[in-house]
């Protein structure tokens, strides 16, 4: 058995220790995988931020002009000084306008017109239908500016049925994941480090 | 006995007997197809020997036993027809796990880096990396993952942007096929193909319907149906088996909770 493949499950049985009961190895597992993650994360980040986008063009391509996104960048910690931290507000808004700028047409595209195309089926198919009502009754239920009762009542608590249908699929599917992930984690338990499964 | 009440350590042990007792069983179930995944195997069965296909690493190491059946059967199905994969991260902890995965798969198929596929590595801030590729990959990956200046691998440089790629697929445990879909598909008109988490499914549900994404392949489930099209029973097969019986102890255990609440409730 490899080193790794010891540290791997030694880790994994701690995890798994704080089903019983929290423990001293279920808290060193866990700071150590933040301390690992944070670690892997500025690594990367530095590399293909700071050097890559900043230091390198700089240093090997004279490339001058990413001095005024830096400087922006920079900018952004003047939010640690309690005088200067105004000065936020200039890269804030840019990163807001240059965003709103981008995402606003896309998303209209894409979440909102082709999504109403797709709801807009023929309606003498059943699909078509529990479609159409399925939309209608459950944008009802979001309407809070009226008193949901009455005709409208009937309508909203329909809406609350698809609802409940959208999140017993997703419970559905969520426990399918998970428990994806704990048969992974039994078979390399059971494989590579028991050696009981073939 | 009210259940309610039960320790939830009892629970636990329960599901670890129901995990681990399959296990010692070699049992393949029999799987049927999907039309979600049979979609997505024919949007890349229907490309060419030579075609592009960009495959993103869009997932952290937490679903690795997850997203590691379907990252396989993509990249084994793509290898086989021949195409030239351009791999990438847009999750920082994507990249390693998407360049040894690719790096496995193509030893198996003795396919040669540079030749039949390149890996770009990690970009951070996706949205912009992903709008980027639309005008020109190379100015968003100047270098690949090997720190090689991308202008080496001459078998790659057809490749300008969205307009030279017939498919983009985004292997995904979290919510960037949606990017993909915002950015990629609404923007370029870029054909995303998505093999997911199971968990994601009903966020990308829409997409799916109104055709702004093709697929899913998702969970272990999906990666099954695909190991199927492709002719094999690999691990996802093998994991079947123990997800369908701790499914059916699920269900029991909600049945008799539920059972046990209501007789309760009228005591």
């Amino acid at each position: 058995m490899s080193i790794e493949t010891l540290i791997a499950a030694v880790l994994t049985l701690a995890i798994f220790s704080f089903l019983y009961k929290e423990n001293p190895f279920y808290r060193a597992a866990e700071h150590l995988l933040v301390g690992v993650s944070v670690g892997y994360y500025l690594v990367i980040l530095v590399e293909e931020t700071i050097w890559s986008k900043v230091a390198r063009p700089l240093a090997y391509d004279q490339n001058w002009i990413v001095i005024i996104p830096a400087v922006l960048g920079l900018m952004m910690f003047l939010r640690l000084s309690r005088n200067r931290a105004y000065l936020t507000r200039i890269p804030l808004a840019l990163l807001i306008g240059a965003g709103a700028g981008v995402s606003i047409p896309a998303m209209l595209w894409a979440r909102v017109l082709k999504q109403m195309s797709a709801s807009m089926l023929p309606l003498y198919t059943v699909s078509g239908m529990i479609v159409l009502v399925g939309v209608i009754t459950t944008i009802i239920y979001f309407y809070f500016s009226r008193e949901q009762e009455g005709w409208f009542g009937y309508l909203a608590k329909t809406g609350t049925y698809f609802l409940m249908v959208f999140f017993g699929a997703t419970f559905g599917y969520t426990v399918m994941s998970r428990v994806t992930l704990l048969i992974g984690r039994m078979e390399f338990l059971l494989t590579d480090f028991l050696g009981v499964v073939g | 006995m009210d259940l309610s009440r039960l320790d939830r350590r009892i629970i636990f042990l329960i599901i670890a007997v129901v995990v681990i007792v399959p296990m010692l069983f070699d049992i393949t179930p029999e799987v049927q197809i999907t039309k979600d995944t049979q979609q997505i195997f024919d949007a890349i069965d229907s490309l060419n020997a030579g075609d592009y296909i960009m495959v993103s690493f869009d997932f952290e190491a937490a679903s690795f036993p997850e997203m590691r059946p379907l990252a396989s059967v993509i990249l084994n199905h793509a290898f086989e027809k021949d195409l030239k994969i351009v791999g990438l991260a847009l999750f920082s902890e994507g990249t390693a796990i998407g360049y040894t995965l690719l790096e496995q798969i193509a030893r198996n198929y003795n396919k040669t880096y540079g030749l039949d596929y390149v890996y770009l590595g990690f970009r951070p801030q996706y949205v912009s990396a992903i709008l980027g590729m639309g005008e020109s990959v190379i100015k968003v990956f100047p270098e690949d993952y090997l720190k090689q200046p991308l202008e080496i691998y001459t078998d790659f440089l057809g490749l300008d942007n969205y307009e030279d790629l017939p498919l983009l697929v985004s292997i995904a445990d979290g919510s960037l096929p949606i990017h993909w879909a915002d950015y990629a598909n609404a923007r370029y008109g870029q054909e995303v193909a998505v093999a997911c988490a199971a968990v994601m499914v009903t966020a990308f549900k829409p997409y799916f319907e109104s055709g702004q994404l093709i697929g899913p392949a998702a969970g272990v489930k999906g990666a099954a149906e695909y190991e199927k099209l492709l002719g094999y029973e690999g691990a996802a097969h093998r994991r079947l088996f123990t997800q369908s019986v701790v499914h059916l102890a699920i269900i029991l255990l909600v049945i008799a909770a539920n059972i046990s609440a209501y007789v309760w409730r009228k005591k």
